[in-house]
C-alpha cells in the first residue's frame, strides 16, 4: 500500500528548497540557514531506514540547481553529513535540544565547509563568515526546527 | 543485543560510492555541457518555487501601481508625454544619422547590421548562491531566449543568458567572477576585456599596456569582437586606474553603467545572425 503520510518529507524539503531562493537584503544573505540540511539532519535522524543516503543525493541536486551551484557540490556535503548522522543517531536522538543544537552546528559547518570549499576552488573567494553564519543560525533554530517536524512527524504518523 | 556504538557497517560502500557521483558530477558540470539537459530538467520542476518566491515582490509594484492617487497618474502621464516627445524628437534626428551612416558604409563597401530585435523580460526576485552573481528572468525559450544571448538594461550592459528553460532562464551579470566582456574605450579606440569580480558595482580591466591612452571619465562600450555580445552598447565608466611601476602594464576599475541590482525590466537582444554556441 502506498503511504501518503510519507509525502509530508518531501514537501518539507520542497519548503525548505522555497526558503533558500527566498530574496534576503544583501547583508543577511550568508546568515541564511542552510533549511533543507536542517530539515534533512531531522528526518534522517527520525527515520533512518526511509531517509537515508540517496534521499540526500537527489535532494542535493536539487539544491545545486536553484542555486545555480555546480550540479552535485550540494549533494556531496549533504551525503557527508548525512552519513554521520545515519551513524549517530541513536546517540544523537537522546541528547537534550542544546547538546543536539551543538552537534548540528558540526555537522552544518561540515556541509558549509564542503560547498565553500568548492566555491573556493573556482576562485569565487567567498568571505570567512561563509563557512560560519549559516551553521551558526543553523545552530539557533534547531531547537524549534526539532520541534516542529516532530510534532508534524507524530500527527502524520510516521516512525 | 546490538552494540549502538558500532559504525553502521552498511553505510560505508553507499556513501563513498554517492561522494564519487558527486565529485564526477560536478567535474563533468564543470569542463563540458553534457548535463546541461538534466539542469534543464530540474529547473523546470523548480521553476513553480522560483514564480512562487517572487510572487510577493511582483503583487507588491501592483498594489502600489493600485493605489497610486490620481494626481501622481496625471504627474507621472505629463512627464511621459514630455519625455516620449523629446525623444521622438532626438529620433528623427537619429534616423537621419541613421540612414547616413548606412550610406557611407555602403560607400566604404563595409557591411554592418545596425539594429537589433529586442525581447521584453522580468526579473524574479529570487536569491541564488550568495558568492556568484546570477539572477533568473521570467522568458525562456518559448519565448525565444537562447543560451548566449546578451541581457540589458536602460542604462547598458547587464550580462548574458547561460541557462535556459522553456519559461525562465539565468543570467550570469558582468559582474560575475567568472565573467569577461570585451570592450572598446570610446574616447581612444582601445581594445581591453573588462572582468567581473563579484562586486556589483566593479568591473576590473587588467594587463592594459603602459602607455594606454586612457583617463578616468572614459566610457567602455561593447566592442563585438567574440561575437557573444552586438557590437557599441555602452558597458562602464572607468572610475581610477593604478600603474605599478613594477610591472609594465597598467589596470583599471570600472563602474558598470547598467543597474546590476536594482533594474527589474530587462531587455534581451535577439541577433540578427546565429549566435555561435556557449563554449
Amino acid at each position: 500500500m502506498i503511504q501518503f503520510n510519507f509525502l509530508v518529507i518531501p514537501l518539507s524539503l520542497v519548503i525548505g528548497l522555497t526558503l533558500l531562493i527566498l530574496p534576503l537584503p544583501e547583508w543577511a544573505k550568508i546568515y541564511r540557514p542552510d533549511w533543507v540540511a536542517l530539515f534533512l539532519i531531522y528526518w534522517s535522524m527520525a527515520l533512518p531506514k526511509r531517509v537515508g543516503l540517496l534521499f540526500a543525493f537527489f535532494t542535493g541536486l536539487f539544491v545545486d540547481v536553484s542555486q545555480g551551484t555546480l550540479l552535485g557540490q550540494h549533494s556531496l556535503a549533504l551525503v557527508v553529513i548525512i552519513f554521520i548522522n545515519l551513524n549517530l543517531h541513536q546517540r544523537i536522538r537522546v541528547m537534550s535540544l542544546g547538546g543536539q543544537a551543538m552537534y548540528v552546528f558540526f555537522l552544518l559547518l561540515i556541509n558549509q565547509l564542503i560547498v565553500v570549499w568548492i566555491e573556493g576552488m573556482l576562485q569565487r573567494n567567498p568571505p570567512v563568515m561563509a563557512f560560519f553564519g549559516p551553521a551558526l543560525t543553523g545552530m539557533a533554530i534547531w531547537p524549534w526546527v526539532f520541534i516542529l517536524l516532530r510534532d508534524i512527524r507524530r500527527k502524520a504518523q510516521l516512525s | 543485543m546490538k552494540n549502538i556504538f558500532q559504525p553502521e557497517r552498511w553505510t560505508v560502500a553507499p556513501t563513498l560510492f554517492l561522494i564519487a557521483m558527486s565529485i564526477a558530477i560536478m567535474f563533468v558540470d564543470h569542463r563540458f555541457p553534457h548535463l546541461d539537459n538534466a539542469r534543464a530538467g530540474i529547473s523546470v520542476v523548480i521553476s513553480p518555487l522560483r514564480y512562487l518566491v517572487s510572487l510577493p515582490a511582483q503583487s507588491g509594484a501592483w498594489v502600489t501601481e493600485w493605489f497610486k492617487t490620481h494626481n501622481r497618474l496625471v504627474d507621472e502621464n505629463r512627464y511621459l508625454i514630455d519625455e516620449k516627445r523629446l525623444l521622438t524628437a532626438r529620433l528623427q534626428k537619429m534616423n537621419v544619422l541613421l540612414e547616413e551612416n548606412t550610406r557611407l558604409r555602403n560607400l566604404l563597401g563595409s557591411a554592418r547590421k545596425l539594429s537589433d530585435e529586442v525581447i521584453v523580460a522580468e526579473l524574479l526576485s529570487v536569491d541564488q548562491n550568495p558568492y556568484r552573481q546570477l539572477i533568473e528572468l521570467n522568458k525562456g525559450t518559448l519565448d525565444g531566449l537562447v543560451d548566449g544571448q546578451a541581457v540589458i538594461d536602460d542604462y547598458g550592459v547587464m550580462g548574458q543568458i547561460i541557462h535556459s528553460t522553456p519559461n525562465s532562464s539565468t543570467v550570469m551579470l558582468i559582474s560575475d567572477p567568472e565573467h569577461a566582456i570585451p570592450v572598446q574605450f570610446v574616447r581612444s579606440g582601445l581594445r581591453s576585456v573588462a572582468f567581473g569580480n563579484g562586486n556589483t558595482d566593479q568591473l576590473e580591466l587588467r594587463f592594459l599596456p603602459a602607455t594606454a591612452n586612457i583617463e578616468v571619465g572614459d566610457q567602455l562600450v561593447t566592442s563585438g569582437l567574440g561575437g557573444r555580445f552586438p557590437s557599441d552598447y555602452p558597458v562602464a565608466g572607468i572610475v581610477s586606474i593604478s600603474h605599478d611601476k613594477t610591472h609594465g602594464f597598467k589596470s583599471a576599475l570600472a563602474r558598470p553603467l547598467a543597474r546590476l541590482d536594482s533594474s527589474r525590466e530587462v531587455l534581451v537582444i535577439k541577433p540578427r545572425e546565429k549566435t555561435p554556441p556557449p563554449s
